[in-house]
């Protein structure tokens, strides 16, 4: 990458090279001690929570795999599914609609209509949370606008529900959506579709056969990634129902809250672990898709 | 790498090679006239090469042929037959694109094998198919490897055999070289050649290096500015340009003021026969190449020299006459000496019959 | 192609609908009251509930302070990598990562885990006073440090992108032979070429620390955020009017950020 290490031939490009090395440890070391401190200790502090529990009458602490097993039973099992659930359709339904979003956005010729749609998705990817509950409560709440406009509270809508909190996370999936496979979308060459044509294939055979395979990647690696963002939402749900609807988020700040039964005080971080779990899970996946699409749209 | 030695697996000539036609074609994008009416024939069996400068609408030409491109009028005929309105993927012209139209997710095998598969070929017959054609442009042993895996000089044969995979009537190259390195240039070139002149099939072959288009084709026409400038073989497309752009596009061209009386011209104190169209004005420029001008060391000589570069064989002298017009001249390396930049000399021509144009400065 | 645009136009109607609506519903929703008509008593109220002014003031220093630590944490190191020492490269970009794979629930339950360590085991160590001062309600620390965590991720891939469309190595020798020191190359060579990865990075991390809500609601702090939540408890429309001119507000810094370094687009592309 770096033309630096070709030029080391010659004496003092050596000594500027060592000299270089010795700075980067040096302009390195903070921010790796930093981490430690404030990411490691934390993460550390969760694992070792997770498999510790605390005998209430003598105050001793032991190992034991009893929060995870916990975690992993009724009410929390309920609500690990429920969040796997929610975070599937939606991501599902993410990045069935981002698609012919993003291609829509790709294929305009109206330059500022690009940038102004990719700038807002930066904006909306990012800024979900508490403001965009309080927007949809306004709009499709049991009092919102259009619920009280259209009277769709008679033709069963409820924003409190799954379907309800489906439509809001698409607030912020989509755009995340058409910001993830946007540079795929570019990166399809022309002369891909000509020389799929020039082979004797239709438009259809063209998007079976080229464009879908090769954006294959992509897709999943959005779809995986919308999911994970979906998976970890916390505030959206928080802000908007409350806990009636069971997520493992929400079961993590009731338990933490101090909500729980006597000697699972621990299981918040063993539910914690849960997600980290699936979130590694997630970018296990996702890495490889991402490496592969970079080769080949490069 | 040698085509004609592998005979194993004897490429069927195309069954009957085809005549293509271009009728008066015009393409207007905005502003800019790609094509201004082009008329040209391509022979049963040739290497036609269209050369020309960026934006003549050389590319133009053979994207329609392709069926990339609309015309705004003019029509595109295959053995008298009009394709014009003829989509694309039944065009049956295999094209080989300037770079990167392989598709990434394929190994060169599949990629070969890819119009068959549209075609609904069967699996085992389109593999053993392919494997015919990457053989044929010897990459036999890299039918596994993906684009990204293969260099840019391979990734050109394999669109060359994926081109030729549905043995079309016409074969298309859009400057097939011109991203590749000068090595491999040269001798895939060679191969595109041999291999066009095994099969006999049609080719058209864009390209603005003028010195790839006189090298490989049959004909080579040059286009300029949407229009046809000429069209005839290499030698007499350099020998004989029909007209100033392409005795200025082809080659080195040098302009000696002159004047034009009746059929000959007065120039450099002779006066020699003029060839081809003879204009109406009587100050006119005798365009000569550089190894037609003689330069010879005298101390009366009233040209001086102003500049010489070393070719190899030859050596170029650039020389400035009295009249202040520079001309170029290519002299063999023992013939130069004493021909220093600032030595008094004397240019002359052959008694040969030359091209004049009007004067343009 | 007629159709084509059809259907182009079609997609970006109903997305514009569906991106749009919310909003404009929200402004309904807060001026036109059931029973009372157009009113803007909504936004009259914001100012005298409580914790206004503290509120939105807390949020805008920690973005301040989160961007000033992550950005100072972050360009040395990575400027440093391109440089030189190319096997740090693959260690910097894991630990960047790695809080990608710790949702913010998970890593607040860390966080507050650590914290109870502190009245229960250091009670007697001078490292107790740091706990307090870290939780200081006024300012606290801890959210910067969870902020800085967890902007790390946006701030490398905005960071990395810049840089690669600069080639450091010949910036940094150009300025040397023009008798730079090593200072001065990297303020005035480097810096500025690295002008607009670094308003990326800024504006992705204002954007995360000024909507952030999960950290600072489990851990007991009241920025904008957790405000907005807790004041919509007594009154809907006072939480969506102020929902509303939070989201008026982040835009706008976003756009003024956006109009110091011309075209900026923010990219998670991860």
């Amino acid at each position: 990458m770096t033309s630096v290490a070709v030029r080391a031939d010659t004496a003092p490009a050596a000594g500027l090279q060592r000299r270089r090395r010795s700075l980067g440890w040096l302009a390195v070391v903070p921010l790796l001690a930093f981490t430690a401190l404030a990411f490691g200790l934390p993460a550390m502090a969760m694992l070792d929570g997770a498999f510790t529990v605390r005998d209430p009458a003598t105050g001793a602490t032991s190992y034991t795999a009893g929060n995870l097993t916990a975690s992993l039973r009724g009410a929390y099992l309920t609500a690990l599914l429920g969040s796997v659930k929610l975070s599937a359709v939606s991501a599902g339904l993410g990045a069935l609609l981002g698609l012919p979003l993003a291609q829509a956005v790709v294929t305009s010729r109206h330059r500022a209509l690009r940038e102004a749609v990719l700038t807002a998705s930066g904006v909306l990817a990012n800024f979900g949370g508490v403001p965009l509950a309080f927007a949809f409560v306004a709009t499709l709440g049991n009092a919102g606008v259009l619920t009280r406009q259209f009277g769709l509270t008679d033709q069963g809508w409820d924003l409190y529900s799954f379907w309800g909190l489906v439509v809001v996370y698409l607030y912020f999936l989509l755009p995340l959506m058409v910001l993830t496979i946007t540079p795929a979308l570019e990166g399809l060459r022309s002369q891909w579709r000509e020389a799929a044509q020039n082979n004797g294939a239709t438009p259809a055979q063209y998007w079976r056969h080229v464009a879908l395979p090769v954006l294959l990647p992509s897709l999943l690696g959005g779809l995986v990634l919308l999911f994970g963002s979906a998976f970890a939402a916390y505030a959206t749900a928080a802000a908007m129902v409350g806990s009636s609807i069971p997520l493992v988020t929400l079961q993590i700040a009731d338990a933490l809250s101090g909500n729980v039964l006597v000697g699972q005080e621990n299981v918040a971080l063993a539910l914690s672990l849960d997600m980290v779990l699936v979130a590694g899970l997630v970018m296990a996946v996702y890495l490889p898709l991402q490496r592969r699409s970079a080769r080949w749209l490069a | 790498m040698t085509v004609l030695d592998n005979t194993a697996t004897t490429p069927q000539p195309a069954t009957q090679a085809a005549t293509v036609e271009f009728r008066r074609l015009r393409r207007e994008f905005g502003p800019t006239v790609a094509l201004a009416g082009l008329d040209l024939t391509v022979r049963p069996g040739e290497l036609l090469a269209l050369l020309g400068p960026s934006g003549c609408g050389k590319t133009t030409a053979l994207r329609m042929l392709a069926g990339f491109e609309h015309p705004d009028s003019g029509e595109v005929l295959v053995d008298g037959e009009d394709v014009t309105r003829v989509p694309a993927h039944r065009r049956d012209a295999g094209m080989v694109f300037q770079s990167y139209s392989l598709f990434p997710h394929l190994d060169a095998l599949d990629n070969v094998a890819f119009g068959l598969r549209m075609r609904k070929v069967r699996t085992a017959q389109r593999r053993s198919r392919a494997a015919e054609l990457l053989d044929l442009v010897g990459l036999a042993d890299k039918g596994a490897r993906f684009p990204h895996q293969l260099s840019g000089g391979q990734q050109q044969r394999v669109a060359l055999a994926r081109a030729l995979a549905l043995r079309p009537r016409v074969l298309l190259l859009d400057e097939p070289l011109s991203a590749l390195d000068a090595k491999v240039r040269l001798t895939l070139r060679e191969e595109i050649r041999r291999l066009q002149q095994e099969l006999g099939i049609t080719t058209l072959f864009v390209t603005h290096d003028q010195e790839e288009a006189l090298s490989m084709a049959d004909r080579v026409a040059v286009m300029h500015a949407g229009r046809l400038e000429q069209c005839a073989a290499p030698a007499e497309l350099y020998g004989r340009p029909a007209t100033a752009f392409v005795a200025g596009f082809v080659g080195t061209t040098s302009r000696i003021p002159g004047r034009l009386d009746g059929g000959t011209v007065d120039v450099l104190g002779r006066r020699l026969p003029v060839d081809g169209r003879i204009p109406a004005v009587t100050e006119v420029d005798v365009l000569v190449r550089p190894e037609a001008v003689q330069v010879r060391a005298a101390d009366d000589g009233d040209a001086r020299v102003v500049a010489t570069s070393f070719l190899g064989a030859a050596v170029r002298v650039t020389v400035r006459l009295a009249d202040g017009a520079e001309i170029k001249a290519d002299l063999p390396a023992h013939e130069t000496a004493g021909l220093t930049a600032g030595a008094a000399v004397d240019v002359s021509l052959p008694d040969r019959p030359v091209l004049v144009t009007e004067r343009t400065s | 192609m007629a159709r084509l645009n059809l259907w182009r136009w079609a997609v970006l109607g109903l997305a514009g609908l569906y991106f749009l609506v919310p909003l404009a519903a929200s402004v309904v929703f807060t001026v036109d009251v059931p029973g009372q008509g157009v009113t803007l008593d909504a936004y009259t109220q914001i100012f005298s509930t409580g914790g206004f002014g503290s509120s939105p003031l807390l949020s805008l220093e920690l973005a301040a302070v989160t961007v000033a630590v992550v950005l100072l944490l972050m360009v040395p190191a990575m400027v440093a990598l391109r440089l030189g020492s190319p096997r740090l490269r693959p260690v910097v970009e894991v630990v960047c990562s790695l809080p990608l794979v710790v949702p913010p629930i998970a890593f607040v339950a860390g966080i507050g885990t650590v914290l109870k360590w502190g009245p229960e085991q250091l009670s007697r160590t001078p490292l107790f006073q740091t706990f307090v001062a870290i939780q200081n309600p006024d300012f606290p620390v801890v959210l910067v440090l969870a902020y800085v965590v967890m902007a790390l991720p946006f701030v490398y891939r905005a960071l990395d992108a810049g840089l690669r469309s600069v080639d450091v190595g010949t910036l940094v020798e150009a300025a040397r032979s023009c008798g730079a020191g090593w200072p001065q190359a990297l303020i005035r060579a480097v810096l500025p070429n690295l002008r607009g990865a670094l308003l990326n990075a800024s504006f992705l991390t204002l954007a995360l620390v000024l909507g952030e809500f999960t950290v600072a609601q489990l851990l007991g702090f009241q920025p904008f955020a957790v405000w907005i939540v807790n004041v919509s408890g007594s009154q809907a429309q006072l939480s969506v009017a102020v929902s509303v001119l939070s989201l008026l507000v982040t835009w706008a810094l976003l756009l003024v950020l956006a109009g110091f370094g011309g075209r900026t687009r923010p990219t998670p592309r991860g």
